[in-house]
């Protein structure tokens, strides 16, 4: 690091630091206040801003001797870990198949692979209740051709599957990087002495990612206890509650709001999520070292599959059936009939009368403007923001960057739907903010929080690929830090966070539960809608908003990939 | 932003009758001052658990009377409606100046808190006498509660007519309704656990249907959209408690729902509408009140709004009049009073879920 020139006062310097210490107190303030509010409340006996409360224990002894609490854990357990064994092989085995092997279609089977992780979690579940419900399109369909449709989509299980196969895309990214960037002599070796591809993926390449698909692994089985779309549109009328829905639940089983109950179930599910975020972390760190030490790769010899070329294809064919073509197709059918289900011919029910009511109706145009809106304006807010919070941590390693470290992780920890609840709280009863509470920046402000972890990743891979000598070459030439952040590393990494705020823009598109509580007129974004859409039981709407959003991500989607941005980091 | 421009266009449209519509014929001279003092709030928010789309019709028609008053019209679930409003209350951010509920415990709950206007409407001398709580809340509605059969699925006798019948045919083929009949989930739904409450005072044989529930293993919902899709689609065959002007519509244009009212007793809701104490516009509030209380807005709920007007003296295709004729004194209003306040106690609410589970349980063997 360059030295200080000599000319600088003890003013200047205080200046050149002061960005830095309101971006990063900002931040802290923006992550602390929601999360504090929760823990406080969780210590009542009543809504906070109940004249009537009283300080105690209460909620969480509420909380510990209701048998639907302990249920929904089991629950949470049992879903969590079935699905991360269900995504860590499959993700593995598709990186090894699409880095390693010469299977043929690669640039188009790639996107595919990833739509599950950019299609609302809402969109995908009310898309099985569609096709592959007891009555769903695909279920009469397989009953009629076989006579049996031996599956429910309504069970631990059938959730455990679907959750497995819809999080295999988070597998496969952190899988098929880590492979990228291991060399591929080993493997040639095992295949010159005659082993199969099968036997080259689980006896040389998966090993040596091993620490990547435990990391993966532990943030699947974290993901496992933030689902909440899924368990609520699948598990919820047959009464299997998880942590997230049966927080949920809550609001409304005394009969008044049992803020303090959800805020104490808030409170416990971070007390099993925050350790993961933690244990992440080390493993990232790990993973990290672990690569870096295979070095370079050299050219990358293609394995070639033989026979085996049919069972990946089908493997992977079979895959982007279940996980992407069931539910989207679910929903694009529901989106254009009256009424579905047994004995209805769909040929008869077919209408446009779902689009004509969205057309008609302000709210849901309005839903849709501001989803866009959100996702465009301030997905590049958003990544402003998070530029501003990696530059203050950039090439310092100080305690203020180990506590951003830190602090970035905590939002991630929190089930969404309460971080919005929280955020809620703080724009009514924190007067400065009060005004801009029925307007879209409250929603604006929870999402970045929510997916600050997310994207502050996204934006330190752009700036590590800077090599430090181009700053520091600037730094001896005698410019300041804010200079050369300026002239020297963001113009660098523009298209790093040109690629960002698309990943971000599909991010905000995408997500649902934080904004359920902020539903407000004028804070209406598709997500948030759709939960209270399918709350009501607006079942027609619901399928029309998805299909309306599923295209919106689509746009995004394609956009990044005409771009050439890459879908991972 | 495009409801301002309709509401605009509306505004101009009518601009030239509105002079004339000011004060609605009977209401006291002094009328004219509320209307020009609401004419100068220029709004009115309202919080209502009735989705937009529903109130649409209302809101155009109110437009038609008074061009100057704009409606914001928020539509949430009534613990989000209630949640909401006191929270705004004690942050001291005035909300809502309406709140339009069919949670009438809550609603009575917040008036009972001292959370409403004190309002005695110029309608108030038409009005039924169990719609009026305090001259502060007023029920606005009469929907039953009726069951629903998948039409292509469920005939002839298995039809339920009443509740008795119900608990029968679906402990009689038990088979046949094994996981396929829903209701209301009373932990969720305020509504269903309302209905839930009447039934036990009402129908001696709610042990047998509870039990009957337990063995099938039914399904629980928070919304009537929900049961009505799932009820439609044939997933489900039967439905029990669900909300019949909700059902009425939707049977209307879908072909595969059926809606029976029980015969027995019919259980009857009414949408509490109150203003709020701290309403910032609060003449407004009393314009749009009194609208909805009177025969005009009366005769649009029970048109298109499709909601049952509650004024006997309203013809319309849904109204309480034709409802109680068809069913005489089997007709169970769920009274506007207190009284309904009683299970919002939480020792006693969750008292009651325990007995209602532990009754499923019995049913259902385990």
């Amino acid at each position: 690091m360059a030295s200080v020139p000599a000319s600088w006062t003890p003013e200047s310097r205080a200046v050149a630091l002061a960005p830095r210490a309101l971006t990063i107190l900002v931040t802290a303030a923006a992550v602390f206040a929601p999360l504090a509010l929760i823990l406080y409340q969780s210590l009542l006996d009543a809504p906070f801003f109940d004249a009537k409360k009283n300080a105690g224990l209460d909620a969480y002894r509420f909380i510990f001797a209701d048998a639907d609490f302990w249920q929904a854990s089991e629950n949470s357990f049992l879903i969590a870990g079935g699905m991360t064994l269900i995504a860590v092989p499959l993700g593995a085995l598709l990186a090894f198949v699409m880095e390693r092997t010469d299977i043929r279609g690669r640039q188009w089977i790639e996107p595919l692979l990833l739509v599950p992780s950019f299609v609302s979690p809402m969109v995908l579940s009310f898309g099985y209740v569609v096709a592959a419900g007891p009555v769903g399109f695909y279920t009469i369909w397989t009953r009629d051709l076989f006579g049996a449709a031996p599956w429910n989509i309504y069970s631990v299980l059938g959730m455990t599957v679907i959750a497995g196969l819809t999080h295999v895309p988070n597998v496969y990214v952190y899988a098929s990087s880590a492979l990228k960037s291991l060399g591929s002599d080993v493997e040639e070796a095992a295949r010159v002495i005659g082993a199969s591809p099968f036997r080259v993926a689980l006896s040389v390449s998966l090993p040596l990612i091993m620490p990547s698909l435990l990391f993966s692994a532990v943030l699947v089985f974290f993901l496992g206890f933030e689902l909440f779309g899924l368990p609520l549109v699948l598990g919820d009328p047959e009464g299997i509650l998880v942590l997230s829905t049966y927080l949920y639940k809550l609001t409304n089983k005394l009969g008044t709001p049992s803020y303090h109950l959800m805020a104490a179930v808030a409170m416990c599910i971070v007390a099993i999520t925050f350790p993961l975020v933690l244990l992440q972390r080390q493993l990232l760190k790990g993973s990290r070292k672990y690569a870096s030490i295979k070095g370079k790769a050299g050219r990358m010899r293609e394995l070639p599959l033989g026979p085996w070329k049919w069972l990946a294809m089908a493997l992977i064919a079979l895959w982007i059936f279940t996980a992407v073509l069931v539910p989207l197709s679910g929903v694009a059918l529901r989106a254009f009939v009256t009424n579905w289900g047994e004995g209805v011919n769909l040929s008869e029910a077919l209408t446009l009368e779902t689009f004509r009511t969205i057309w008609g109706e302000p709210t849901m145009m309005r839903g849709i403007l501001n989803t866009v809106l959100i996702g465009v304006v301030g997905g590049l807010l958003t990544v402003a923001c998070y530029t501003a919070i990696g530059f203050a941590t950039h090439r310092r390693n100080d305690g203020w960057s180990r506590f951003v470290d830190y602090l970035i992780l905590v939002p991630r920890a929190v089930p969404g739907l309460l971080i919005g609840l929280a955020f809620l709280w703080v724009f009514l009863f924190f007067p400065p903010l009060t005004p801009l509470r029925s307007t879209l920046f409250s929603v604006w402000l929870a999402y970045s929080v929510v997916w600050l972890a997310y994207g502050i990743r996204l934006i330190s891979s752009s700036l590590l690929q800077v090599s430090p000598e181009l700053e520091e070459a600037a730094r001896s030439a005698g410019a300041r830090r804010a200079r050369v952040s300026r002239d020297i590393t963001l113009p660098l990494i523009r298209y790093g966070l040109l690629g960002s705020w698309l990943l971000v823009f599909m991010i905000f598109e995408r997500e649902y539960s934080t904004a359920v509580y902020l539903l407000a007129p004028g804070t209406e974004v598709i997500g948030a809608q759709l939960v209270s859409l399918w709350q009501g039981g607006a079942i027609d709407i619901v399928a029309g908003l998805s299909l309306i959003n599923v295209v919106l991500v689509g746009v995004g989607l394609g956009v990044a990939l005409r771009f050439g941005v890459r879908l991972r980091d | 932003m495009s409801s301002r421009i309709a509401l605009a266009a509306f505004a101009a449209a009518f601009a030239g009758s509105a002079a004339l519509a000011q004060v609605p014929a009977g209401y006291p001279a002094d009328y004219a001052q509320v209307v020009a003092a609401a004419n100068k709030e220029g709004k009115v928010v309202i919080y209502s658990a009735l989705d937009t789309k529903a109130a649409k019709p209302l809101i155009e028609d109110f437009n038609k009377a008074y061009p100057n008053i704009k409606v914001e019209y928020n539509d949430m679930n009534s613990t989000e409606l209630y949640n909401r409003f006191i929270a705004e209350n004690a942050s001291g951010q005035g909300g809502a100046d309406v709140m339009w509920s069919s949670a009438m415990d809550l609603q009575i709950k917040l008036v009972d808190d001292g959370l409403a206007m004190a309002y005695k409407s110029p309608e108030l001398a038409k009005l039924p006498k169990w719609a009026v709580y305090k001259d502060m809340a007023y029920g606005t509605t009469y929907e039953p509660a009726v069951f629903i059969y998948n039409k292509r699925l469920v005939t002839g006798e298995e039809i339920p007519q009443d509740h008795a019948a119900f608990a029968r045919v679906i402990s009689t083929h038990a088979d046949k309704y094994k996981g396929k009949v829903t209701t209301y989930d009373i932990e969720k739904s305020g509504v269903g656990f309302m209905f839930v409450v009447q039934d036990t005072k009402y129908f001696p044989g709610m042990k047998d249907l509870e039990h009957a529930f337990g063995k099938t293993g039914y399904k629980v919902y928070s919304s009537t959209g929900n049961m009505l899709e799932k009820v439609s689609s044939g997933e489900h065959l039967l439905g029990y408690n669900v909300l019949g002007s909700y059902a009425a519509v939707r049977a209307k244009k879908d072909p595969g729902l059926g809606v029976v009212l029980p015969k027995d007793y019919t259980l009857v809701l009414s949408r509490v509408m109150f203003i709020g104490k701290n309403a910032k516009n609060p003449n407004a509030a009393k314009v749009w009140t009194d609208y909805i209380l009177s025969q005009r807005g009366q005769k649009m709920i029970g048109s298109d709004v499709e909601l049952y007007a509650m004024r006997d003296d309203v013809d319309a295709e849904y109204t309480a009049k034709k409802l109680n004729q068809q069913l005489g004194s089997n007709v169970k209003p769920i009274p506007v009073s207190s009284e309904i306040t009683q299970y919002l106690d939480s020792k006693k609410r969750l008292e009651f879920l325990a007995q209602w589970k532990a009754a499923l349980a019995a049913g259902s063997g385990k």
